[in-house]
């Protein structure tokens, strides 16, 4: 099925030079330490936890409504530690999503209220499914589905998903347009 | 709104072996020019790997360890990961001043919090390795019983290699003249039969197992007791751990992780890969990917108009060509009528020299492995190996509940670029397209405007299928070492469509 247009306010959009569109009713802490590499939605009401560590995404990320990225801590004897959280390219986290993840590789899709556990490591080419709970510390190793609470392996994508995700994240920043 | 990573597949197309699937389960093999399911490729094991540790593990590694991960565990309670935690204890020797706190490990799971703890295994001193194993209690009986299975397996290959190598034999013996074999006349004067050197001893065969009359008194405290939920296994935790079968939460030890397996997959017709994956687990590159994405022009719904029974209503479909090369979509009816069955038939029989095909650039589709076909070809006659079997395509079972008006010209697909997206030149094509067919049109995809009927008999809520055949041309590159020139077929897929349901009338 062809992918409908989604409308935006101009006004709540800022669109950057390399083509972020970041709405100004989201919640950027510590917005020195957000690296969006450019083509990045950012939708409203979601939050970005820069304050703890650095979050970096790739290109093409699109994050939905009300979805949290927050980086992921670890205790250690002598207190808690946060550590960076990377997102690959042509990532879609979907809407109500928190994703406290160590690392997310390329070409992910994740979907709506999903809980990703700290520290999990999802690499490239995997989706998680909507209402997943991922525990943490989970490896979710390429081209796999996961599904369900505790989150457990479903199935497998198609090999063909990079091409899928790409043209999934491009054909969504492309309709992703504004209010005439 | 649907897409292909999260379904429902809306627009299916009919794999040879007649099953239906989305465009991105299908192969391309482009050796047979056929598309292929995943039910209809070999699937063969490339290597085993660890999806925790993304580590590989040679296959004799694997099947010594019994397919599992050395080092990664999972909860024998929740079947999650177990991480493994760090905790500190006092020294060993508390009276020695100098002495430093230990670092000892443990299992946790964070899921559930089963930890290594709660039934009673030792903290460990290193964090990798080392995790006492279980052994199970009849491991012996079980390995010799492997054992005489192998002998006997071992036995029945040499009596068979022993079968063969007297057929073989074509000259005659003495023995053979006389009707007296060695071993009746060694029986015949009266020594002992000597064992042939070759033939090792029948397998040792282990102790018979023992059936026992008199069997463990009932527990009485199975009636009295009340039962304690919480300590007793589910069937899952159960037949997680297969060896032990443990009734009580106290006997649940972690389970190492099993691995899972890179697989390429291999057409049954030709015996050509169209699917391998690179060898490191945690890549996503392929070193062979004939995936029907990348050679058959996708059909997506684009919209469609509220379906009536019996109204003509209009569908529009977005079409992309993702080769490198122009093609020509055609519409044709999903069932050939009788006569172009009848002549295909033909054509399968005759090689494609005495069939006068309709154009002459286009070749009828032949598979190129065919003997015959290209009889000086060094490439397709010698080296290719001939088809190992025939895959007999079964019929589609899929109701078609609308009637689709078949236009009659044709269109054109233009390449695929990856720079097009970048130019904002805008279209710049010089097509003449019949406007009444398409709609639109960038770069490699078109709108084309299709008018379908949903039966009469239908009712509301029922499910509206429409299909056709597409014929798009198909260039071939790998037959280019002789021709230099690529060779270009027809090909023909089956594209049927779920457009949803019935809707009341106005």
């Amino acid at each position: 099925m062809e992918m409908r247009d989604i409308n935006y306010d101009r006004s709540e959009y800022v669109e950057t030079a390399s083509g972020n569109r970041v709405s100004r009713r989201t919640v950027l802490c510590g917005s020195q330490n957000i690296v969006l590499q450019g083509k990045v939605i950012i939708q409203s009401d979601a939050i970005i936890r820069g304050d703890l560590a650095n979050v970096k995404t790739g290109r093409y990320c699109i994050i939905s409504k009300e979805a949290v990225i927050r980086p992921p801590y670890k205790k250690f004897s002598k207190g808690v530690a946060f550590f960076p959280l990377t997102m690959g390219d042509h990532v879609y986290v979907g809407e109500r999503s928190v994703v406290n993840a160590a690392n997310i590789g390329s070409y992910v899709y994740i979907g709506r209220n999903v809980v990703l556990g700290r520290r999990c490591h999802l690499r490239d080419c995997c989706v998680i499914e909507d209402n997943t709970i991922l525990a943490p510390e989970t490896v979710v190793p390429p081209f796999t589905r996961y599904s369900g609470s505790p989150g457990i392996q479903v199935g497998e994508v198609p090999e063909c998903q990079q091409d899928l995700m790409i043209d999934f994240t491009r054909s969504y920043y492309q309709h992703f347009v504004p209010k005439l | 709104m649907s897409n292909y990573i999260t379904g429902p597949d809306v627009v299916k197309y009919a794999c040879s072996c007649g099953l239906l699937k989305p465009i991105t389960r299908l192969y391309f093999c482009r050796h047979c020019l056929e598309l292929r399911c995943g039910f209809c490729v070999c699937h063969e094991v490339d290597s085993n790997y660890c999806g925790k540790c993304c580590e590989n593990l040679p296959s004799a590694e694997a099947r010594l360890k019994k397919n599992r991960c050395g080092d990664c565990y999972d909860c024998p309670s929740c079947k999650q990961n177990l991480s493994k935690r760090a905790a500190t204890v006092g020294p060993k020797n508390p009276e020695d001043p100098k002495a430093t706190p230990r670092k000892v490990y443990y299992l946790l799971c964070l899921n559930c919090r089963w930890s290594s703890r709660d039934v009673g295994i030792p903290d460990q001193a290193a964090a990798t390795g080392s995790w006492p194993e279980r052994e199970n209690v009849h491991a012996a009986r079980l390995q010799e019983i492997i054992e005489m299975y192998k002998g006997i397996v071992l036995a029945e290959k040499q009596q068979k290699m022993e079968k063969d190598k007297k057929k073989q034999r074509r000259f005659m013996t003495f023995t053979d003249r006389t009707g007296i074999t060695a071993s009746m006349l060694r029986k015949r004067i009266g020594l002992p039969d000597i064992p042939h050197p070759l033939l090792k001893p029948k397998p040792k065969e282990p102790e018979e197992a023992v059936a026992k009359e008199e069997v463990e008194e009932f527990p009485e405290e199975l009636l009295t007791k009340p039962i304690n939920l919480n300590e007793i296994t589910t069937l899952e935790q159960r037949l997680n751990l297969p060896e032990w079968q443990p009734t009580t939460v106290d006997k649940l030890f972690p389970i190492h992780k099993q691995v899972s397996v890179k697989r390429s997959q291999r057409c049954r017709a030709c015996e050509h890969n169209v699917s391998k994956p690179e060898y490191s687990p945690t890549s996503i590159k392929f070193k062979i990917q004939l995936f029907a994405f990348y050679h058959i022009p996708e059909v997506r719904i684009f919209t469609v108009e509220p379906l009536r029974a019996g109204k003509q209503c209009e569908l529009l479909l977005k079409f992309s060509n993702p080769t490198q090369h122009q093609t020509v979509i055609t519409f044709l009816p999903l069932f050939p009528s009788e006569d172009s069955f009848a002549s295909k038939e033909i054509k399968e029989l005759v090689p494609d020299e005495e069939v006068p095909s309709r154009e002459i650039v286009i070749e009828e589709k032949q598979p190129p492995s065919l003997p015959g076909s290209q009889p000086s070809s060094l490439l397709h006659t010698s080296l290719s190996r001939t088809p190992s079997i025939t895959v007999k395509p079964r019929p589609i079972k899929q109701a078609i509940t609308a009637n689709v008006e078949l236009p009659t010209s044709n269109f054109v697909l233009l390449p695929r670029d990856d720079a097009a997206e970048f130019d904002d030149s805008g279209d710049t094509h010089n097509i003449q397209d019949d406007t009444k067919l398409v709609v639109w049109r960038k770069s490699n995809k078109a709108v084309i405007r299709l008018n379908i009927t949903p039966l009469e008999n239908l009712n509301i809520g029922d499910e509206v299928v429409v299909g056709f055949t597409m014929q798009h041309i198909y260039v071939n590159t790998i037959t280019a070492v002789e021709s230099k020139e690529p060779q270009r077929y027809n090909n023909n897929v089956k594209v049927f469509q779920y457009l949803g349901k019935i809707v009341g009338s106005e």
